[in-house]
């Protein structure tokens, strides 16, 4: 076990290294610079030179990639050269709290709605229940959610003024987000729940406890669905990278002061060091969640040995 | 097993409640207050007056800030910080007086020495940003100062006394007023940012001194700024509004649900939604003095030969262009300095220079025939843009116009934004879609830029003696009727003798505005937006 | 469980018949015999859902191909004075910003997103079976690489490398293809990988073996049929998934070049004038969300028509 998380920390720093390098050289063979070009067109080529100079861009790539690296190191992600005179890690700290938040929410949304509509199309296979949740399955990983976010803002925001068209003022404001964040989440743990359970029911132990002569009720909760809820943990992977892919869109949509904004924007803007300090800070975010993922899975289903999964 | 799945949620509950707990800002609004609701389009990069470029910035500082003149409604630069300004008869020299009640937010007077240090403070190798050639290009000994070669003792800018500025200038300059309305040339309290420090200052609202008509409350460069009236501005009797929040909206179609719910006082439309808007009374539009061209590359066949620019020139109209793809209150574009741009007393540059390109398809023909023989076949063609929709909106426009009327074929090339520019100016390019926002009310501000010394990419590689000439002496030239012949023949040589580039339109927006907002100006260059002179009914 | 409801009924002995054991009927297969192919298709035709997404996507196809030529427009023609005009007799869908027919751009759009997601999914198996099968055959010391650098590429978020890719390339139809392809081969070889070690050590192919089956029809008859059926199952699921991220693409502003049009550039322009237009939304909404429900059910009944675990 030990061995098994030594190893693993080893593969996430190679990985984060990697990423880090990799991003570093894509950054600079990207066209553009993260400057007012238009503004540094008057400029005479000296006094642009002397420009860059500033910003450390004059020296060879492999002096600045040292030098990247060896601040990356020490856990500092660099200056953002867009938002003059912020360091990035601010930056991130700065939008972190709504990203987050709304990330909770639609989990919690997506868990809780999620798993109860698998339930229940598992228990009523085939019928009008299961076609029903896989009709929300199969649509809420179809709608793509801006359009979603769009139509539940104009609709719910304002023409029936149930919820606060946008801004990140007070709890309210996270609903409509929220949701457009979590029907994919709904939909992707609806389904994975089902199937859980359809194979869970088929099970020789639910049959030995009806046998036994447990009521239906304390079968399906204390023999089917627990064991049926324990691989919903592994699709928390997925889960990340639909929320990820959400809120670069919806933040921006509900205008909320996000890190999927933040990283849409210094796409815009050729903001460099914060592009690359996203990139980490999602890279290692989602291995992280991978990473946790695996040991709960180890401890909570006793059947399975860590060190001998592939 | 429950019971750790409880747990969790507990846990999860709990973390949800410390997140919601310090993720807002409450925001109390007083009902007798006068609050006015603005939205800003993109997030605020920085407030630092000195190495800022953004329009946005701009625009904020504007409003907290006072340089020696601010601009009125019809963008003529009137006294602010300055009582009155004394100007010598070679026009070289400016000589300040400054008010006796200007105070900073803290109560501290406003003085001389604050520009001093302001403006040097802009033009210093160190500490300068990307606007600093919009002082050292026109101040006495300013250039040399940024290269590092002087001193600050050589630069022309002389403290009298606490309330009298002296400057010279360079060369005649009569746009020079209105730049002292720029955000560049707005003073700065040595003591103040000694005290914050350099690289804390603007980077929150309670590390800038204030000296304009508001003080910034909150700042979030991810949500906006709240401005309230500044009790200590001189001028604050005639400051109608209490309080204004600028909030950051990327998209349009979020500001218009705000603006339709009553949480937004004034909102842009995309092109989209103008014509079901147009008719109300709450539609406008504004222009600005941007003026946005297709860029031939002189070196690059087939535009190195005149006809085939010419050909290209004419080929299109300007007014559909505007009228149906853009519908946004952009203006056709005939000449290359922005409808509005000042001429003299009585017209603008513009009407006086006339319409200068206007399209005639059979004239592009012949043209196109008369380069095809010269040049032989062309070469294929591609144009390049930049992403943004209304870029890449033009682009499309050129190519259909130029397949309907040339019938040539031409493929579109988009960039990030300063990624177009960036290929611009490595000349890596045969045509581009180029613009040019003036920084000052003058048209020597875009036509200078054709001057050819050094020869410029992003300036299509032009270079023509006499244009060069006459731009030359009209910088020099102190009779301002004289003065406005040259440049008005510059322009003249460079687009109908030389077909240097093809002029498109002159940008404009559509907004609407709820009817109670009067007197909100937008400056068509600059920094735009000023609020001092608002009413709310 | 409602089974163990019932009632026992009493059947008496007489309605019992004797018929004897015969011993030559006794081992023989009654079922017509059924390649692994055939048995999946008649489940797959017993799948409803299945069966009308498949005759769904298939006219979805169909229109995408003779679509545009259905009219006189092309998907690049422009006219000036008909822009905007709601969906009517002349232009089915209406017109945008340019006067561009809607209906022509509308299934261009559709191949052209239809394209880059089936070529993507394409060149992902392609990557994928080579990398898991070397990886699984070859064994040992180049799995144990191979395994790691796999690893390694599975921590990285792929819709942010996707995005700095474009980024640094030439925005176009290819450059999608590639940035999608890069990282989103690693997926199936982790499946092809993991499926053949299964298949290596199945019990049916050991008591094929045992039959007398040589290696070539080991690989032909037994392994690739259940490899490819993994293969087919994920293909369909990666087909709409590209779809989507094409549209994500274009929707954040790094989509295909105009005049080209995609699902994802259209549904852009839609969201861009869907307050005062909202066909120009309603439209390609409609055939992206028709796309991705039937590829995800389609998906579906083949993979319940294929999986045995799923037989009764």
């Amino acid at each position: 076990m030990k061995r098994f998380i030594f190893l693993r920390l080893v593969n996430i720093i190679i990985t984060l290294f990697i990423i880090a390098t990799v991003t570093f050289f894509l950054m600079k063979l990207l066209p553009g610079s993260p400057f007012d070009e238009e503004r540094l067109s008057k400029l005479s080529d000296e006094a642009r030179l002397e420009f860059l100079a500033k910003y450390g861009l004059d020296q060879p790539v492999y002096v600045q990639y040292a030098k990247y690296i060896g601040s990356l190191i020490k856990g500092d992600l660099g200056i953002s050269y867009y938002y003059k005179g912020q360091t990035v890690n601010a930056l991130i700290k700065d939008r972190i709290g709504p990203s987050m938040l709304l990330g909770i929410q639609a989990v919690i949304l997506g868990l809780s709605v999620g798993i109860i509509l698998g339930i229940i199309a598992a228990y009523r296979h085939n019928t009008i229940w299961d076609y029903f949740t896989m009709l929300v399955a199969v649509l809420g990983v179809s709608i793509p959610n801006f359009v979603l976010a769009a139509i539940l803002q104009f609709y719910v925001g304002l023409q029936w003024g149930l919820f606060p068209v946008a801004y990140w003022e007070g709890y309210q404001h996270t609903f409509l987000p929220t949701i457009s964040l979590g029907v994919t989440v709904i939909a992707i743990i609806a389904r994975f729940t089902r199937n859980e359970m359809l194979e869970v029911l088929q099970q020789d132990y639910i049959l030995t406890a009806q046998s036994k002569g447990i009521s239906e009720c304390a079968v399906l909760i204390k023999h089917a669905i627990r064991n049926a809820l324990i691989p919903v943990i592994t699709i928390l992977g997925p889960v990340f990278v639909s929320l990820l892919t959400g809120s670069l869109v919806i933040e921006n949509i509900f205008s909320i002061p996000g890190i999927g904004s933040l990283f849409v924007d210094s796409i815009k803007m050729n903001d460099y060091t914060t592009i690359m300090g996203l990139t980490l800070f999602y890279s290692a975010f989602f291995i992280l969640t991978i990473l946790i993922v695996d040991l709960l899975y180890g401890i909570i289903d006793p059947r399975i040995r860590i060190h001998g999964r592939e | 097993m429950n019971k750790s799945l409880s747990r969790l949620f507990v846990i999860l509950c709990l973390f949800l409640l410390v997140i919601s707990g310090c993720g807002f800002t409450d925001s109390k609004v007083n009902k007798r207050e006068k609050v006015l609701n603005l939205s800003l389009d993109n997030d605020i990069p920085d407030l630092n007056q000195v190495l800022t470029t953004d329009g946005i910035s701009f625009s904020i500082l504007n409003n907290v800030m006072e340089g020696l003149f601010r601009l009125d409604e019809n963008n003529e630069p009137q006294p602010a910080m300055a009582e009155k300004v004394d100007i010598s008869d070679d026009k070289l020299t400016y000589t300040f007086h400054l008010r006796d009640d200007i105070k900073w937010s803290n109560g501290e007077p406003v003085t001389a020495n604050d520009f001093k240090y302001s403006w040097l403070r802009a033009m210093h190798p160190d500490t300068s940003g990307a606007y600093a050639d919009i002082l050292y290009n026109y101040i006495e000994g300013g250039e040399e100062y940024f290269e590092g070669k002087v001193d600050e003792s050589k630069v022309a800018i002389e403290v009298k006394d606490e309330k009298t500025l002296e400057v010279t200038l360079k060369a005649p300059s009569p746009f020079f007023l209105g730049l002292t309305a720029f955000a560049t040339y707005f003073p700065l309290n040595e003591t103040f940012i000694n005290e914050v420090g350099e690289d804390k200052f603007a980077l929150k609202a309670d590390a800038i001194l204030y000296n304009g008509p508001f003080v910034l409350t909150e700042y979030d460069q991810a949500e906006g700024v709240t401005l309230e009236k500044n009790s200590e501005y001189w001028d604050k009797d005639n400051v109608d509004v209490d309080k204004v929040t600028l909030k950051v909206i990327k998209e349009k179609s979020t500001a218009l649900n705000l603006y339709e719910s009553g949480e937004l006082d004034r909102v842009y439309l995309s092109s989209a939604d103008v014509d079901t808007y147009r008719d109300s009374d709450e539609f406008g539009t504004e222009t600005e003095f941007i003026s946005w061209f297709l860029q031939f590359n002189f070196l690059e066949k087939p535009f190195d030969n005149v006809n085939i620019r010419k050909a290209f020139q004419l080929a299109y109209d300007p007014e559909q262009l505007t009228k149906t793809v853009l519908n946004n209150g952009s203006e056709p574009a005939y000449g290359l300095v922005a409808a509005g741009v000042h001429g003299n007393d009585e017209k603008t540059f513009r009407e006086l220079s006339g319409d200068i390109v206007q399209p005639d398809y059979d004239k592009a023909k012949e043209f196109l025939e008369k380069g095809l023989e010269e040049i032989g076949e062309l070469p294929k063609i591609e144009l390049l843009t930049a992403d943004d929709t209304v870029a890449k909106d033009t682009a499309t426009f050129l190519q259909s116009e130029f397949k309907r009327n040339l019938d040539v074929d031409i493929d579109i090339t988009t960039k990030p934004y300063s990624g177009r520019i960036e290929t611009m100016r490595e000349s890596d390019y045969v045509m581009g879609i180029s613009r040019w926002g003036a920084d000052y009310n003058d048209p020597m501000d875009i036509l200078s830029l054709w001057d050819g010394d050094p020869l410029s990419g992003l300036r299509g590689n032009y270079f023509n003696e006499k244009y060069k000439r006459l731009i030359d002496d009209a910088s020099n030239e102190s009779d301002e009727e004289r003065r406005l012949k040259m440049l008005i023949e510059a322009e003249h040589i460079m687009l109908e003798d030389d077909g240097t580039l093809g002029p498109l339109y002159f940008e404009g927006k559509a907004y609407l505005q709820k009817p109670h907002v009067k007197n909100l100006i937008i400056h068509p260059y600059g920094a735009s937006l000023e609020l001092k002179f608002v009413k709310i009914e | 469980m409602q089974n163990m409801k019932k009632k026992e009924v009493e059947i008496p002995a007489k309605m019992f018949k004797i018929v004897g054991r015969k011993e030559e009927t006794l081992e023989e297969i009654k079922r017509s015999h059924l390649t692994g192919w055939q048995d999946g298709w008649l489940r797959l035709k017993q799948n409803k859902a299945a069966m009308i997404s498949l005759f769904v996507l298939l006219m979805i196809v169909i229109l995408s191909i003779i679509g545009p030529h259905v009219n006189t427009y092309t998907y690049q023609q422009t006219n000036y004075d008909a822009v905007y005009l709601e969906p009517n007799s002349d232009h089915w869908l209406g017109t945008d910003k340019f006067g561009r027919d809607q209906w022509t751009r509308l299934w261009e759009g559709t191949r052209i997103s239809l394209y880059i997601a089936v070529l993507a999914a394409l060149l992902d198996i392609l990557i994928g079976i080579t990398y898991g099968a070397i990886s699984a055959f070859k064994g040992g010391k180049v799995d144990h690489m191979m395994q790691r650098i796999i690893e390694i590429l599975v921590g990285i978020p792929n819709l942010i490398i996707i995005i700095l890719l474009i980024m640094m390339m030439k925005p176009g139809i290819t450059t999608i293809i590639i940035a999608m392809v890069i990282t989103g081969w690693v997926n199936m070889a982790r499946l092809v990988r993991g499926q053949i070690f299964k298949l290596k050590n199945a019990e049916y192919i050991l008591a094929a073996r045992a039959l007398g089956a040589d290696g070539r029809r080991i690989i032909i008859g037994h392994m690739l049929p259940n490899t490819l059926g993994i293969i087919i199952i994920n293909m369909m699921f990666t087909i709409p998934s590209a779809i989507f991220t094409e549209a994500f693409l274009s929707f954040i502003g790094l989509g295909l070049q105009e005049p080209l049009a995609s699902l994802g550039v259209l549904i852009n322009d839609g969201f861009q004038a869907m307050r005062n237009h909202f066909y120009l939304l309603a439209f390609p909404s409609i055939v992206i969300v028709s796309l991705m429900v039937c590829f995800n059910l389609l998906a579906d009944g083949l993979r319940d028509a294929f999986d045995p675990k799923m037989r009764n």
